[in-house]
C-alpha cells in the first residue's frame, strides 16, 4: 500500500478547525509518546494500518474519519493515492464502518469528481448490502453522488467511453434507488424521500425566488448544467425532476402512508417549494389536501403530530416571500379573522390560516404561546373588505339553521358515519360549549359555507361570480389594491377560492360534507392558495340557446329511452332520480315528455312520478341545491306537477290500481288546484266511492289541512245524487267516530240543519253539484241537501235529535213535511231503546209532537213498543198532550183498561187511522214476533167496541169501527163471531149494537142460523122486547132467519108477536100458514091466544114506533144488502 | 463481534429549564448505562420562587452549584421544603451547569422531550439550522408535568421507551411500531416526528 507522496511533508495552510482538533486528539490519544512530527502521507498510512488491525469499531471509525479529514481536506492531493485503500473499508464487516466509508466515497467524490469512476461501482455494490442501515446510507449518500456526476459530466469538454459508462451506472443506481419508495421498510422509504428531495433539487432550477440554504448553495442545479450533447438532455432531466417531484406529492397523498414517512414527506416537499419556487403552490395545494385527508391509518398521537409537522411546514413556507401572493387572496376578511380571535384554541389548524406577511422571524421567541394568538394582534386590517364566496354563503345558511333543519342534517348524517371513530375526528374534537348560541350557529353556518364553496355550491359562489364578471367589465382601476399582487385578476380569485381540486379531493369532499354536518370537528380548511386547475368554463364558450334547448332535450330523450338498460344494469334508481331532477329543474318540454313517458305505461312508470314530484317539492322547499337561489317558498311549479300528474292519473278510465289514491297521499303538500282535481273527482260518481276513501285518508292523515279536506267531504254530503251523497255519508259517519273530527263534523251539520230556518236557500247551496241554478224558495231537494248529513249523523249520536227538534218547530210546513219523510232511516238506525229518543218523547217540545208522532211510529212500525217507550208516551199523554193518537203506536204495550177506555176516541179519527189501529191491535202488522200478545183478542175488541158508552161517541162512528173488525174475515171468523155473541148475549142490559152484529154476523156465515135461533130464543128469556133497539133487531132478524125463526117467533107472548106483526107484517101470513100446516097434536100446543093473534090482521100501530128508529132500521138495512 | 452490532444510540433528553424532568431522566439513563444528555429550551432557567411570580431566574451559564448558593443564601428553609436544593444538588454531581438545545452542536439519535411546547421549540430549532442532511434523528414527546413526583414517573417511562428503542435492530423501521405499543403501554400521548439535519 505504497503511493508516492511528493508534497507529503508540507502541511497545509488552510488547516480546517476539524482538522486540528482531530490532530491534536490523535497527538493526545493515539500516539502520545512520538513527539517527532510526521508527515500527513506517513501519518495517513500508519492510521490506515492501525484500522484494519483494530478490533474495535469506535476506533476504526475513528481512524479513518481522520483519514478521511487528512486526504480531503488537509491534503486533498494525497487523495487519489489513498482512495483505493479506503474503500476497500467497504467490505469491512461493521456496519459503521461501512457507513463511515460511505460517507467518505461523498467527500472524495465532492472534492475530486474523477473518484467517481472507482466509486460508483462500490456503490452499486453497496447497494446491494443485506443491512438495511447500509441502504440507507448509500441512498442519503447518492443525492449528492449524483449531483457531482452531473457536475462532472456537464463540464467535461469530451465525453469519454469510461464517462459514459459510469453516467450509465449512476442513472441505473438513481432509478433503482428511487423505485425503493416502494420498499416494505419504513426507513427505507424515509430516506428515499429525502433521496428524492435532493434529486429534485437537483433537477430543477433555482430561481430569484429561491431561498436555498448557506451550505447547499454551491450545488448544483440544472440552471448551471450546459447541455452536453451526449449524455445530458436538460429538458429530459427536468422532465425527471418533475416526476420525482410528482411521486413525492403521491406518495405524501397515498392513504396508508405512515406518520414517519408522512412526516418526512411534508418536509421534503417544503424544502422544495422554498429552494425551487416553481413547486411552491403545488406543494401548498398538496398540504391543504392532506390537511383535509389525513391517513386514516394513523393513531390519535399520530394524527397529531402530523398536524403539528404540517403546522410547522406551513409556517415555514409562510416564512418564504413566495407566500406573500398566496396569503393575499387566501385571506379570509376581517371580520372573520376577529371572529377566531374570540375563540381562540377551538383547533390548531386554524393557525394556518392566521400568519400573515408580518409574520417574521421573531417567531422563536414567542415562546410559551401558540404563534398566531399573540401575531395577529399585530394585524393591520387589509384594504379589502369584500365578502368573500364563503361570506356570502355563511350569511346565506345563518337563518336557515333552523332546529327542524339542523335535526335533519343530523339525521341524514348519521347514516353515513363510519363504524369507529376516526383518529383525527378524535384529535380535533372539542365539546361544544356553546351549542345552540348565537355565535355558535353562526360558526357552524360558516363551516357549513366553507365546505359547500369548496364543493362549488351556494349562494355566495354564484354571487361572487356575477361580481367578478362585473368587474372584469370595469377599466381596472387597481381599485383593490389587495387583488392586485401578481396581477390576479377578481376572476382567478373566485377561481382560487372555490377551487377545483385534484380527484382525489373530490372523494373527501363528501367525506368532508358529512364532517361539516357536526358542529363539533373545527375543520375550517386554509382557503385556497394559488390553485390554478383545470375549470370547465374558462375553456368552454356558452352554446346558442338554441342549441342549448335542442341538446337538452335530445338528452333527455335519450336517458329516458335508456328504461331497459337501466334496469338492465340495477341503476334504475339512478336513472329515476336523474329524470326527475332534469324535469323539474329544466321543465319545458322534458314536463310534457315526462308525463307522456310515464302514463304510456303507468304501471311500471309510476315511480317515476313520484320521484319528480318529490323533487319538485324540495326544489320548492330549497333543500336541494340547485334551487338553493330562491329565498321564498314558492310551490308553482309543485303545483303544476302535481296538477298534471292528478289530472292525467283522474282521467284514466282504469282506477283499480289506485294510484290516484296513492299520489295524493304521497304528495307532500295538497295544494289549491289539487284539491280542485280532487273535488271534480269525487264528483263523478265512477270514483266517488274511491275519492271518499282518499278524502278519508287524508282527513286522518293530514292534521295540518284537516279542516280543508273535511270541509270538501262535507260538501259532498249534500249531493243531490245519491251516489255520490251515500258514500260521503258513509265516511262522513266513520270520521264522526273520531274525537278530534266529531266537533267539527258537529258544527257544519248544525250549520247546515239552521239554514232551513231561513226564508231561502243559501246561495252558496248552488256549490253542491248538480243544485238547481236559482233558488226560488225551498225545494224538496233543497231541503233535503241540508238534511242529509245530519240525519246521517243521528245513528251515531243520538243527542242530535233535540237540535233537530228544535228547528223542526220552526220550520215552515213543507220543510216539517220533508222532515218527517226522511226521518224514517236515522231513527230506525237509533233504535226505541235510545234514551235520547226517550228524553224526547218525554219532552215534547211544543209544535213538534207531529215529529215525536212520527217518530214513535217509525220506531213500532215492525215491533213491539218498549216498556220505557209505553211508559214515556203514557205519560205524555196523560199529562201534557191528551191527543190520542200517541197512544196508537204504543196499544200494544198498553194495558187491556187503557186501550178500552182510548177506543172510543180512537175509533173517531180518521177512517184510515183506525184501520190501523185495529190492525195493531190485531197483531196483524208484527210478522216476527210469535210471542206476540196484544191487549185485546179479537173477539174483545169486538165486545168492547159493543160497550162503548153511546154518550162519548156516537153510534155511527162505533157501527163504523165494528164494520171494520167484521171486513177481517181471516181474524173474525164464525167461531170467533159466535164467542162474540154469545159473550154479548151475557150482559145485561143488551148491548144496543148486539141484533146488528147478529144479523151482521149471519150474513157472513149463514152457517150461524143454529146459533142465532138458540140467541133468538134466550133472547125471549130475556125478554128482549124492553129494549126497543134490540127488539127491532130481534124482528129484523127473525124476518132475516124466515122460516127457520118462526119456531121463535111462535115462543113470543102474544103481546109481543102482535108487535112483531105490527112491524112487519109481511111475517104474518107465512107464519100462520106454517101454523096450519101443523099436525094437529103440534097445533094443541099452540097457545090460543097466539093463534088468535096469527088470524087476526094487525093494526096499524106504525105510529107508536119512534120516529128516530125509523133511520136506524134504514141503516140497519143497508148493512144488511 | 456480531456483524451489524449497531453504534450506541446517542440520546437527548430535553425539557424547559433543564432542572427536574429531563436531569431526572438523565440521572436515572445515567446510572442504566446510557449514552444521555440532557438539555433546556427556554431562554433561561427557571425556578419556583416564593411565589408563583417570583421565580429564581438564571442564564445557562450559570453553574447548578452556584444557584445551589444562590437559593441557600435565598431562603434555604424553603427550598430545601420544596426539594429545589436537593434537586440542585443531584445536578451538580451529574454535570456542572444546565445546557440549552439550541445552543448544543452535537447530533443525537433520539431526543426526547417532556413537553409539546419543547418538542415544538425543538423542531424550530432544527429547522432553522444548517443541515448536513445525512443524519436521522427521532424527536418524540412524552408530556410530563413539572414537579418532582411526576419527574420521576417520567424518567421510568423514557427508560422503558429507551430500552425499547435500543433492543429494534432497524430503528428507522420499526419506530413507529415502537411507539403505538408504548402509548398504549403508558396510555399517554405521544409525538413523534423524524428530522434531516
Amino acid at each position: 500500500m505504497a503511493g508516492a507522496g511528493a508534497s507529503a511533508g508540507v502541511p497545509p495552510k488552510r488547516l480546517s478547525t476539524a482538522a486540528q482538533f482531530f490532530a491534536e486528539d490523535d497527538q493526545d490519544a493515539e500516539t502520545p509518546g512520538d513527539n517527532a512530527p510526521k508527515t500527513t502521507y506517513d501519518r495517513v498510512v500508519e492510521l490506515l494500518n492501525q484500522a484494519s488491525l483494530l478490533g474495535n469499531d469506535t476506533d476504526k471509525i475513528s481512524n479513518l474519519r481522520q483519514v478521511q479529514e487528512l486526504i480531503i481536506h488537509k491534503d486533498p492531493d494525497l487523495l487519489d493515492n489513498f482512495l483505493d485503500e479506503m474503500i476497500a473499508f467497504q467490505n469491512d464487516r461493521s456496519v459503521d464502518v461501512k457507513k463511515c466509508i460511505i460517507g467518505f466515497m461523498e467527500e472524495a467524490c465532492k472534492k475530486d469528481a474523477e473518484c467517481l469512476i472507482r466509486v460508483i461501482p462500490c456503490i452499486a455494490h453497496l447497494m446491494q448490502d443485506e443491512n438495511v442501515n447500509v441502504q440507507k446510507k448509500v441512498i442519503l449518500c447518492f443525492a449528492g453522488l449524483y449531483r457531482c456526476a452531473l457536475q462532472w459530466v456537464s463540464k467535461a469538454k469530451t465525453v469519454s467511453p469510461e464517462m459514459s459508462t459510469i453516467w450509465d451506472q449512476v442513472n441505473h443506481i438513481k432509478s433503482t434507488l428511487a423505485e425503493l419508495i416502494d420498499s416494505d421498510n419504513d426507513g427505507i422509504r424515509t430516506h428515499v424521500v429525502k433521496f428524492l428531495e435532493g434529486l429534485t433539487l437537483t433537477l430543477s432550477k433555482k430561481t430569484a425566488a429561491s431561498e436555498v440554504p448557506k451550505k447547499q448553495e454551491k450545488e448544483i442545479s440544472l440552471d448551471q448544467v450546459v447541455e452536453n450533447g451526449r449524455l445530458i438532455r436538460l429538458k429530459k432531466l427536468e422532465e425527471e425532476g418533475q416526476q420525482h417531484f410528482l411521486t413525492l406529492v403521491q406518495f405524501q397523498g397515498s392513504p396508508h402512508i405512515s406518520s414517519i414517512n408522512l412526516m418526512t414527506v411534508m418536509g421534503a416537499l417544503t424544502n422544495i417549494a422554498k429552494q425551487r419556487p416553481g413547486f411552491f403552490d403545488q406543494v401548498v395545494q398538496s398540504f391543504e389536501a392532506l390537511h383535509v385527508n389525513l391517513p386514516p391509518t394513523l393513531a390519535k398521537s399520530q394524527v397529531s403530530s402530523v398536524r403539528k409537522n404540517l403546522k410547522m411546514q406551513m409556517l415555514a413556507l409562510l416564512r418564504h416571500s413566495m407566500s406573500a401572493d398566496f396569503i393575499n387572496k387566501a385571506l379570509p376578511k376581517d371580520e372573520s379573522r376577529k371572529r377566531k380571535l374570540e375563540e381562540p384554541g377551538t383547533s390548531s389548524k386554524k393557525a394556518k390560516i392566521e400568519p400573515l406577511p408580518e409574520v417574521d422571524d421573531d417567531i422563536d421567541d414567542d415562546i410559551g404561546m401558540t404563534p398566531w394568538v399573540d401575531r395577529s394582534k399585530k394585524h393591520t386590517p387589509t384594504a379589502t373588505q369584500r365578502q368573500t364566496a364563503i361570506d356570502v354563503t355563511a350569511e346565506d345558511l345563518l337563518p336557515r339553521l333552523t332546529v327542524q333543519h339542523v335535526a335533519d342534517l343530523v339525521l341524514l348524517s348519521m347514516v353515513m358515519l363510519p363504524d369507529s371513530m376516526p383518529a383525527q375526528f378524535q384529535s380535533t374534537y372539542t365539546p361544544i360549549a356553546a351549542a345552540g348560541t348565537d355565535s355558535q350557529i353562526k360558526h357552524i353556518s360558516r363551516l357549513l359555507a366553507t365546505q359547500l364553496t369548496m364543493a362549488g355550491m351556494g349562494k355566495g359562489v354564484g354571487e361572487l361570480k356575477l361580481q367578478a364578471m362585473k368587474k372584469s367589465e370595469e377599466p381596472a382601476d387597481g381599485s383593490s389594491p389587495a387583488y392586485d399582487d401578481g396581477g390576479t385578476s377578481p376572476k382567478q380569485l373566485i377561481q382560487t377560492v372555490v377551487g377545483g381540486t385534484t380527484a382525489q379531493e373530490d372523494e373527501e369532499r363528501a367525506d368532508q360534507l358529512k364532517k361539516a354536518e357536526f358542529p363539533a370537528p373545527v375543520q375550517a380548511p386554509p382557503p385556497r392558495k394559488g390553485l390554478r386547475q383545470f375549470k370547465l368554463e374558462t375553456v368552454t364558450k356558452p352554446l346558442h340557446m338554441d342549441d342549448l334547448d335542442n341538446m337538452t332535450l335530445h338528452i333527455f330523450k335519450r336517458i329516458l329511452h335508456s328504461e331497459k338498460m337501466s334496469a338492465a344494469n340495477h341503476i334504475h334508481g339512478a336513472r329515476t332520480k336523474i329524470l326527475a331532477c332534469l324535469t323539474s329543474q329544466f321543465g319545458g318540454p322534458l314536463k310534457d315528455m315526462m308525463e307522456d313517458h310515464i302514463f304510456s305505461d303507468l304501471r311500471s312508470r309510476y315511480d317515476l312520478a313520484f320521484s319528480w314530484l318529490y323533487q319538485e317539492y324540495s326544489n320548492c322547499q330549497g333543500f336541494s341545491s340547485s334551487a338553493s337561489t330562491t329565498k321564498t317558498v314558492d310551490f308553482a311549479s309543485y303545483d303544476e306537477c302535481l296538477t298534471r300528474l292528478l289530472k292525467t292519473l283522474s282521467e284514466m278510465p282504469d282506477q283499480k290500481d289506485g294510484l290516484f289514491h296513492r299520489l295524493i297521499l304521497e304528495a307532500p303538500i295538497i295544494t289549491t288546484n289539487a284539491m280542485q282535481i280532487i273535488r271534480k273527482y269525487c264528483s263523478n260518481e265512477e270514483h266517488t266511492e274511491a275519492g271518499m276513501n282518499t278524502l278519508r285518508d287524508l282527513i286522518v292523515m293530514r292534521p295540518k289541512n284537516r279542516l280543508d279536506f273535511l270541509d270538501l267531504m262535507l260538501t259532498f254530503t249534500a249531493s243531490e245524487k245519491a251516489e255520490i251523497r251515500n258514500p260521503a255519508i258513509l265516511t262522513t259517519q266513520k270520521l264522526y267516530e273520531n274525537p278530534q273530527l266529531r266537533h267539527s263534523i258537529e258544527v257544519y251539520a248544525v250549520k247546515q240543519l239552521k239554514q232551513l230556518l231561513t226564508e231561502k236557500p243559501e246561495a252558496d247551496v248552488k256549490r253542491f253539484p248538480g243544485a238547481p241554478g236559482e233558488p226560488d224558495g225551498w225545494t224538496d231537494e233543497g231541503i233535503k241537501a241540508h238534511l242529509y248529513l245530519y240525519l246521517g249523523l243521528l245513528p251515531n249520536n243520538h243527542a242530535l235529535i233535540h237540535e233537530l227538534a228544535n228547528i223542526y218547530t220552526a220550520t215552515s210546513a213543507d220543510i216539517k213535511r220533508t222532515i218527517l219523510r226522511v226521518l224514517e232511516g236515522p231513527v230506525k238506525g237509533m233504535g226505541m231503546d235510545s234514551p235520547e229518543l226517550l228524553t224526547l218523547v218525554e219532552n215534547c217540545p211544543k209544535g213538534s209532537e207531529t215529529l215525536v208522532m212520527r217518530v214513535i211510529h217509525i220506531l213500532t212500525d215492525k215491533a213491539v213498543p218498549s216498556p220505557e217507550l209505553v211508559e214515556r208516551i203514557r205519560d205524555l199523554y196523560h199529562k201534557r198532550v191528551p191527543d190520542v193518537r200517541f197512544l196508537i203506536p204504543v196499544l200494544n204495550g198498553l194495558s187491556k183498561k187503557e186501550v178500552i177506555s182510548a177506543l172510543p176516541k180512537l175509533i173517531k179519527l180518521n177512517p184510515m187511522v183506525v184501520k190501523e189501529v185495529f190492525n195493531r191491535l190485531m197483531g196483524a202488522h208484527i210478522t216476527a214476533n210469535a210471542s206476540y200478545v196484544s191487549p185485546l183478542t179479537p173477539d174483545e175488541l169486538l165486545v168492547a167496541l159493543h160497550n162503548i158508552d153511546p154518550n162519548k161517541c156516537d153510534m155511527k162512528t162505533i157501527i163504523k169501527a165494528a164494520n171494520l173488525c167484521f171486513s177481517e174475515r181471516t181474524i173474525y171468523t164464525q167461531e170467533v163471531l159466535a164467542i162474540v155473541m154469545q159473550r154479548l148475549m151475557d150482559q145485561t142490559p143488551l148491548p144496543t149494537l148486539l141484533m146488528r152484529t147478529v144479523i151482521q154476523s149471519l150474513s157472513m156465515y149463514p152457517r150461524l142460523i143454529g146459533f142465532v135461533l138458540n140467541i133468538l130464543q134466550r133472547l125471549i128469556i130475556k125478554q128482549v122486547w124492553n129494549q126497543k133497539k134490540v127488539w127491532e133487531g130481534f124482528i129484523k132478524c127473525c124476518q132475516r132467519t124466515k122460516p127457520q125463526s118462526f119456531q121463535v117467533l111462535l115462543q113470543l107472548p102474544p103481546a109481543q108477536l102482535t108487535n112483531v106483526f105490527q112491524v112487519s107484517p109481511d111475517l104474518r101470513m107465512p107464519l100462520l100458514q106454517h101454523v096450519q100446516s101443523f099436525t094437529p097434536h103440534q097445533l094443541a100446543h099452540i097457545p090460543p091466544e097466539i093463534m088468535t093473534v096469527l088470524e087476526t090482521e094487525p093494526e096499524p100501530e106504525r105510529a107508536e114506533t119512534p120516529m128516530e128508529q125509523a133511520p136506524v132500521a134504514r141503516q140497519v138495512s143497508c148493512t144488511f144488502v | 463481534m456480531s456483524l451489524s452490532e449497531p453504534q450506541e444510540l446517542k440520546i437527548a433528553i430535553v425539557c424547559s429549564s433543564n432542572q427536574n424532568r429531563s436531569m431526572e431522566a438523565h440521572s436515572f439513563l445515567g446510572k442504566k448505562g446510557f449514552r444521555v444528555q440532557s438539555f433546556g429550551t427556554g431562554n433561561q432557567v427557571k425556578l419556583p420562587g416564593p411565589s408563583p411570580d417570583k421565580p429564581n431566574i438564571y442564564d445557562f451559564s450559570v453553574t447548578y452549584d452556584e444557584m445551589y448558593k444562590d437559593l441557600m443564601r435565598k431562603d434555604p428553609e424553603l427550598y430545601t421544603q420544596n426539594g429545589i436544593l436537593h434537586m440542585l444538588d443531584r445536578n451538580r454531581r451529574i454535570k456542572p451547569r444546565p445546557e440549552r438545545f439550541q445552543a448544543s452542536k452535537e447530533r443525537f439519535d433520539i431526543v426526547i422531550s417532556c413537553e409539546e411546547r419543547v418538542y415544538d421549540q425543538i423542531v424550530d430549532d432544527i429547522e432553522g439550522r444548517e443541515k448536513e442532511l445525512d443524519h436521522v434523528m427521532h424527536l418524540i414527546n412524552i408530556d410530563i408535568q413539572d414537579n418532582h413526583e411526576e419527574a420521576t414517573i417520567g424518567a421510568f417511562m423514557i427508560c422503558e421507551l429507551v430500552t425499547m428503542l435500543y433492543a429494534s435492530d432497524d430503528l428507522d423501521n420499526e419506530v413507529d411500531e415502537i411507539l403505538q405499543d408504548f402509548e398504549h403501554r403508558v396510555n399517554r400521548p405521544v409525538l413523534h416526528t423524524a428530522l434531516f439535519y
